[in-house]
């Protein structure tokens, strides 16, 4: 008896609770949005750390980006002002395409020039592919002198080239983590029987910390690693921190140099926490719109 | 005796008006939105709004999805959608109200008061909005303009940005409907 009377308000406040518009709410659920074009954001930043993430910009927008890095040199009392040493890359990348970007750059300390294009695959219907596919090529050149006669160091010698494809996935609204297919071709201060040719994989992951403020990591593994002096595959854990137009990321690396070819395959010093191996690394964002969409 | 009760309540309850009421929709509506502070103007729009108004009921709902709003910088809609509405979670902001003194049968202007709910990043907001509604045949057009607060939905705004982001938000829609058929 009990039962039934509970059955009887339990339906008919279920009824009742249907409120008055719930058949109007149930016609706009019916009708069938358009599918917008809009991609969430993996990264936010066209940089995990070290590395390109899938992100491009859009068309029309450049991006000024400088990266630093800070670190000290092994001696026991150094009277440097903050760093005994420090890189700078300054570079502007500019959206050709919604997909497609290009940039160059240039960096103090190791003299390499650098350009690269990036493109999106662009997805139709986001969530069709597992992955967002980017692609990568880089070109860099080697101006810094060499003394050593016995260094071939021809025009060809000193050029170098990436080759990515960046794979990523937004697991879920925090966590999203990128894998990273590298091929290098660097032939410069290597020995006759050092490969030229280098294979690479890199896993990047980013976890929001907060609406604004994310932490990164990112670790390039070389398969084939040069013979001839000994290398370590870069490292490097940080945070990154948006700020409307301003991107900030703060980091602590193994890699001194700044261009993919010359991380990748040629950093000399493994991640720990003595000089000269700790890099501080500060890399700054600026964003210029050129293109505004809503203006005609 | 009480499960005829029951069956007559269900009835009662669940049963359908013998008229088909009246509704028209809208498929293509608009909503801007913007902000203008000293520092930074920031302006969205959304160009597929869909609403529908019971004409007999006077009773008004409206559906956006906040991934559709376009900003002038396109940076902009990537922190709108992943670092303040966070439209992975709440996709959809929705209106649901009433049109006081609403006549159906004035053709031509009349202004109304829009009494209703708005939700938008999980949170409800009662809101009283001024309306334009206007009657051309059988098709009508319902536009107007507030301001909303944006402290009300729990959006969180770094201090760092405050500055750039106008504590009232105002909020110009337009809606041309069209009578809709099942």
């Amino acid at each position: 008896m009990k039962i039934r009377i509970a059955f009887t308000t339990a339906m008919v406040l279920l009824t009742v609770s249907r409120s008055f518009s719930q058949d109007l709410l149930e016609i706009l659920e019916s009708e069938t949005s358009k599918a917008t074009q809009f991609i969430p954001a993996t990264f936010k930043m066209t940089r995990i750390t070290i590395g390109h993430s899938t992100e491009v910009r859009s068309k029309g927008i450049l991006e000024v980006f400088v990266a630093n890095r800070f670190w000290n040199l092994p001696v026991e009392r150094s009277q440097s002002f903050i760093a005994d040493r420090m890189s700078s890359r300054i570079a502007l990348e500019y959206g050709i395409s919604d997909n497609l970007t290009f940039g160059g750059g240039a960096t103090t300390f190791d003299g390499l020039f650098d350009a690269h294009l990036k493109y999106r695959i662009p997805t139709k219907n986001a969530g069709v592919l597992p992955f967002r596919v980017t692609l990568f090529q880089n070109f860099s050149y080697d101006s810094s002198p060499i003394a050593n006669q016995a260094i071939a160091d021809d025009f060809s010698d000193r050029l170098a080239f990436t080759s990515q494809v960046l794979l990523s996935k937004k697991v879920t609204k925090d966590f999203s983590f990128q894998l990273a297919p590298t091929y290098v071709h660097k032939s410069l201060g290597t020995q006759p029987n050092d490969p030229t040719n280098f294979f690479a994989l890199g896993v990047g992951a980013r976890y929001k910390l907060g609406s604004h403020l994310s932490l990164v990591s990112e670790y390039y593994h070389t398969v084939n690693p040069i013979e001839s002096f000994e290398t370590h595959d870069p490292f490097a854990i940080g945070v990154n921190w948006e700020l409307g137009d301003v991107l900030l990321q703060f980091m602590l690396t193994n890699a001194v140099n700044m261009v993919e070819d010359t991380f990748i395959t040629q950093t000399r010093n493994n991640f720990n926490f003595r000089n000269p191996n700790l890099n501080f690394g500060f890399n700054a964002t600026y964003v210029i719109h050129f293109k505004n969409k809503l203006k005609k | 005796m009480i499960r005829i009760l029951v069956i007559f309540l269900l009835m009662v309850t669940n049963a359908k008006p013998p008229k088909a009421t009246e509704k028209v929709i809208a498929r293509q509506g608009k909503v801007s939105f913007f902000s203008y502070t000293s520092v930074e103007d920031i302006k969205a729009e959304n160009n597929q709004v869909l609403s529908v108004i019971d004409i007999d009921k006077k009773e008004i709902a409206v559906r956006m999805l906040m991934n559709a709003f376009i900003f002038e910088k396109a940076l902009m809609r990537e922190h709108f959608n992943e670092s303040y509405l966070e439209s992975d979670i709440y996709p959809k902001a929705i209106f649901e109200g009433e049109i006081v003194d609403f006549d159906p049968t004035i053709d031509g202007e009349q202004t109304r008061i829009v009494k209703g709910v708005f939700t938008m990043h999980g949170k409800s907001k009662a809101l009283e909005i001024k309306t334009k509604i206007v009657k051309q045949d059988n098709n009508y057009m319902v536009s107007g303009v507030f301001e909303t607060f944006v402290k009300d939905y729990d959006i969180n705004i770094p201090p760092l940005l405050a500055g750039n982001i106008a504590k009232s938000i105002s909020v110009e829609f337009r809606f041309e409907y069209q009578p809709y058929e099942d």
